[in-house]
């Protein structure tokens, strides 16, 4: 094994997760000027070859596969002892894993196997001119980002939040499939998983809402308030408003956001059609990750949001739902 | 002089915190509409230890004391001033038994006091006295084995949600013909009369008890017959006075709150109006208001957990507890300007929850005759 | 059922505007800021009373962490547990996630015997979400995280729900474990007045690196191979990224961005 930087290939029901290509982008953007290659690990039991293939057109240079019964289903000790002996025999530099539920697990009984450090949760990675990874990691619910490095073990960790990295660009394979043979034990499987359960969003209070799409005074008109609503039930979210609509019918006083109304912390926010006034925006200022729709390019809303679009929500609503929902029935 | 809180203290002003910050806002749109304490809420008080916290542990309560029934009032009425006025009242109940009841009467009472079954009541005043307690005309007229009570009582807080009251009545003349005596609800003729519409405090249920030859068994006699007007006496002064005072404590709390959040919030001239010196010092004056209040009322409370005795103290926080709440909230909802009087922004609740706990359990003018006789007593 | 509970003090979040960074050390001061229990660990200690409610046995808090932290401990008495254990040492300070697995774990093994460890997914300060794996790790038994729901099917066996990407999973595993809840397993109970009387009662145990056999290179900053290269306050702390042009391709993009984020 040559590669300096291993990538855990996450895969779900049969199917590569994208937090694992996006993490396999970014090291080869950082191993290339360093001159080092990356290697894609997968663990799993059967339907491996399509996905070894899938993984060299992403760029691997080459694909790590443990293919053994007893790995068919996850189970954290079981996969870190494995990897841990597969770390030691090979010494790569670097290993990253999304910071997934899976991967958040992995890491850190791995990291705790190899005695390493584990920068968890990153949402940057770098490496420094000695060639060491430093990860950049929120703290203090996000108001502190720190870089983080381990520079006097190996491997560095490093877990990643989706979504940080793009996807990178397939491109024409060149890379090698490594089959490494393991040996197990029923024993060394510790727990069984009984039943993997898919669930909907339920209903329940604004405050509990994960995801909450918000309409303001921009939408205009009670028919186009639908589209806040389609929206919303594509994401299996939950509506809210800012004063207007509620005053004008649109939307129930108990949907209303903001000072006098409701304050939220959802995972994500997406306003649509509300300029950003302090009156609102001191009830979405908990939220993980706000996206603003909006007309008006000087909306006060762009200046504190994380990712804004400037158009007329008529043209960018109706599409966006479709998609979504496409998505989801994959 | 240790002006600190104990550890004890500080962990239990934290869980009552959080208890009032979860169980009450849910509550108090209810409250405001129907004037109507939160019933469903007191068996959860109770099984929390905040209704018997001055009632002994061999009755169903903690006995933790004072202090700690202060910061609890203070904290429940940070979130709603009602909460607490009501409860004040309850403990004034459970105070009056503990300290003048007999074996019997500790047994049956305080127990269902201390869970929440039932609220406690401490009727007093009467239509023609409540400052003048000696003025009281509802009477109990023994006959054999009874006392024949007659008469109304007005102005009693919790009468509605009660299944037994603690009655002030006339056994013989003058001020010390008064006695107390232990009142069931379901004893004949006793009943609960009007329920009275309150500007402020609404949640903390006012009404009336009505009594026509209601027959009271001799063993609900509390104390001793001409004992009333020294039960009614040491209750307001050691537990009343302060009660208030906390009620008043817990609206300053809310008062400068509001004030500060508002202050910060809100921009005129391009930029937060916390940068007026006119607010500041509004801001200032009710922050020394709260301070003030806080350690008048702390130290009733440390020296009732002393068995100091507190007459003058008492009636000082009580007297300038209530008129700073009312004093701050009116500043505050200047501060608010317009906002201030909408009846969508809670400053305006609050002027109006200080009011009622300026007459409430004794009014100013009855504290400053107190404080006036311990001054003028002073350099002999 | 002997439980323990990872309990860890962290700096009240409602006065975090008050954390300042000191420069010459690029870590943050934390002096004058109370602490409470970590909200998270609050949840597994209210998991641990109640299944000691329906099956019996102790409950134990373990929790390291500077002098400082004694009242939050009483707390975690108050609100139930039967003992706590505070391992607190100079020698301790500076430790990273690796080194406090180790040092938690090492006073794990001088328990002896466990059943159940539990521990909150993270923390609100540190976040680092690593512990629990890594003290499983340590003591060689198996783990899950993002707890939701913890009933026992028999002696030492446990059916578990478990957070998974929209969705969760029902998982039979064997004690002893390590168990780290999520948020959305249980509102915890509230500390009643006899809760506190009772809590001053019980034991605090404090343990410093004379009582527990440890390694003097894995523990503390020594132990620790995670290092900070530095640390900055955000000042905006939004990405603003701003999109314009084309309308489909916006749309496209935003739905490329949720899919990514997880959301569809």
């Amino acid at each position: 094994m040559q590669s300096e930087i291993w990538v855990f290939a996450e895969q779900r029901q049969g199917e590569l997760v994208e937090v694992g290509l996006e993490l396999l982008g970014k090291a080869l953007e950082l191993a290339h000027p360093a001159g080092w290659k990356v290697a894609s690990v997968l663990v799993g039991h059967a339907s491996e070859n399509a996905l070894c293939e899938q993984l060299l057109s992403y760029g691997a240079d080459e694909v790590i596969v443990v293919d053994h019964p007893l790995l068919g289903s996850y189970c954290s000790q079981s996969y870190a002892r494995i990897l841990g002996k597969l770390v030691r025999d090979y010494n790569p530099k670097v290993f990253l894993l999304g910071a997934t539920a899976m991967g958040s697990d992995l890491g850190a009984r791995l990291a705790a196997r190899l005695r390493t450090g584990l920068s968890a949760h990153c949402i940057g990675l770098e490496l420094s001119q000695e060639k060491k990874l430093l990860a950049v990691v929120p703290g203090w619910g996000g108001n502190v980002l720190a870089r983080i490095y381990s520079p006097h073990t190996q491997p560095q960790m490093a877990t990643v939040m989706p979504g940080v990295f793009d996807m990178p660009q397939e491109k024409e394979a060149t890379g090698r499939i490594v089959p490494v043979d393991v040996d197990l034990n029923p024993e060394d499987v510790t727990y069984q998983i009984l039943e993997v359960k898919r669930e909907a969003g339920q209903e329940q209070a604004l405050e509990k809402a994960e995801v909450i799409i918000a309409g303001g005074w921009g939408i205009g008109s009670r028919e186009d308030w639908e589209l806040v609503g389609d929206l919303a039930s594509a994401l299996h979210g939950m509506v809210g408003a800012t004063r207007p609509p509620v005053d004008e019918g649109w939307a129930k006083e108990n949907q209303m956001i903001g000072q006098s109304g409701r304050m939220i912390h959802p995972k994500l926010y997406i306003g649509i059609g509300i300029s950003g006034e302090m009156h609102h925006m001191v009830g979405i200022q908990n939220a993980d990750f706000i996206i603003a729709v909006n007309r008006d390019p000087e909306a006060d809303i762009f200046k504190m949001c994380d990712l804004g679009i400037v158009g007329d929500f008529k043209e960018i609503l109706p599409g966006l739902t479709k998609e979504i929902r496409e998505k989801l029935q994959k | 002089m240790d002006f600190k809180l104990s550890e004890r203290e500080e962990l239990l002003r934290k869980s009552m915190r959080e208890f009032a910050e979860k169980e009450i806002p849910p509550r108090m749109e209810g409250m405001e509409e129907t004037g109507e304490f939160p019933v469903d809420l007191l068996k959860k008080m109770g099984d929390v230890g905040i209704l018997g916290v001055i009632t002994p542990q061999e009755y169903g309560g903690t006995g933790m004391g004072n202090l700690a029934r202060i910061i609890i009032l203070e904290e429940m009425g940070r979130v709603c001033p009602a909460i607490p006025m009501a409860l004040q009242v309850h403990h004034m109940a459970t105070y009056a038994l503990t300290k003048f009841g007999n074996e019997e009467q500790k047994k049956k009472y305080l127990p269902p006091l201390a869970k929440g079954e039932t609220m406690g009541v401490m009727a007093v005043t009467d239509p023609s006295g409540g400052s003048d307690v000696a003025g009281i005309k509802t009477s109990a007229k023994l006959e054999g084995d009874v006392y024949i009570l007659n008469g109304r009582k007005c102005f009693i807080t919790n009468s509605h949600f009660s299944d037994f009251w603690v009655v002030v009545a006339r056994t013989g003349e003058g001020g010390r013909g008064l006695s107390a005596f232990i009142v069931e609800k379901n004893f004949p003729g006793a009943k609960p009369g009007r329920k009275e519409n309150k500007v402020g405090l609404r949640g903390a249920n006012t009404g009336e008890l009505v009594f026509q030859n209601c027959p009271v068994p001799k063993a609900n006699l509390l104390g001793h017959e001409g004992e009333g007007m020294n039960i009614a006496i040491q209750d307001i002064v050691e537990a009343g006075r302060p009660g208030m005072a906390s009620v008043a404590l817990g609206i300053l709390n809310a008062v400068l709150e509001q004030a500060v959040k508002f202050a910060n919030e809100r921009s005129l001239y391009g930029k937060p109006i916390n940068t007026l010196q006119a607010i500041q010092w509004h801001i200032a004056d009710i922050y020394a208001d709260l301070e003030i209040s806080r350690l008048l009322v702390y130290r009733v409370g440390w020296m009732r957990d002393n068995n100091i005795r507190c007459d003058t103290e008492s009636a000082l926080a009580k007297q300038f507890a209530c008129e700073a709440a009312a004093r701050s909230a009116r500043k505050a909802i200047e501060i608010h300007g317009s906002y201030g009087v909408m009846k969508e922004y809670p400053v305006q609740r609050l002027l109006r929850d200080a009011l009622v706990t300026i007459p409430a359990g004794g009014t100013g003018e009855i504290a400053k005759l107190v404080m006036a006789r311990h001054a003028l007593n002073m350099f002999k | 059922m002997r439980i323990i509970v990872c309990l860890k003090p962290v700096p009240d979040p409602k006065h975090w505007s008050r954390l300042a960074l000191d420069p010459k050390t690029g870590t943050l001061i934390r002096e004058g800021i109370p602490n409470i229990i970590n909200p998270l660990d609050r949840k597994a200690l209210e998991a641990a009373l109640q299944l000691r409610e329906r099956e019996g046995g102790e409950v134990i808090t373990l929790s390291m962490a500077p002098p400082s932290a004694m009242p939050v401990l009483r707390e975690g008495l108050a609100m139930g547990a039967d003992l706590s254990i505070f391992l607190t040492d100079s020698a301790f300070a500076g430790s990273d996630a690796l080194a406090t697995s180790y040092i938690m774990g090492t006073a794990i093994r001088k328990l002896a015997r466990y059943d159940l460890i539990l521990c909150g997914d993270q923390t609100l300060d540190g976040s680092t979400s690593l512990v629990s794996a890594q003290i499983a790790e340590f003591l060689g038994i198996p783990n899950l995280m993002h707890v939701t729901a913890i009933e026992v099917q028999k002696s030492g066996v446990f059916h578990v729900r478990s957070q998974i990407e929209r969705g969760s999973m029902l998982v039979e595993i064997k004690a002893p474990l390590v168990l780290s809840v999520a948020k959305e397993i249980n509102e915890p109970r509230y500390i009643t007045l006899m809760n506190i009387l009772e809590g001053e009662k019980k034991e605090i145990r404090v343990w410093s690196s004379r009582d527990l056999s440890l390694s003097e290179p894995w523990v503390g900053l020594k132990g620790s191979p995670s290092q900070m290269a530095d640390l900055f306050i955000r000042e905006a702390k939004r990405k603003v990224e701003i999109l314009q042009g084309d309308r489909s391709e916006m749309t496209k993009i935003l739905a490329d961005r949720l899919h990514r984020m997880g959301y569809c």
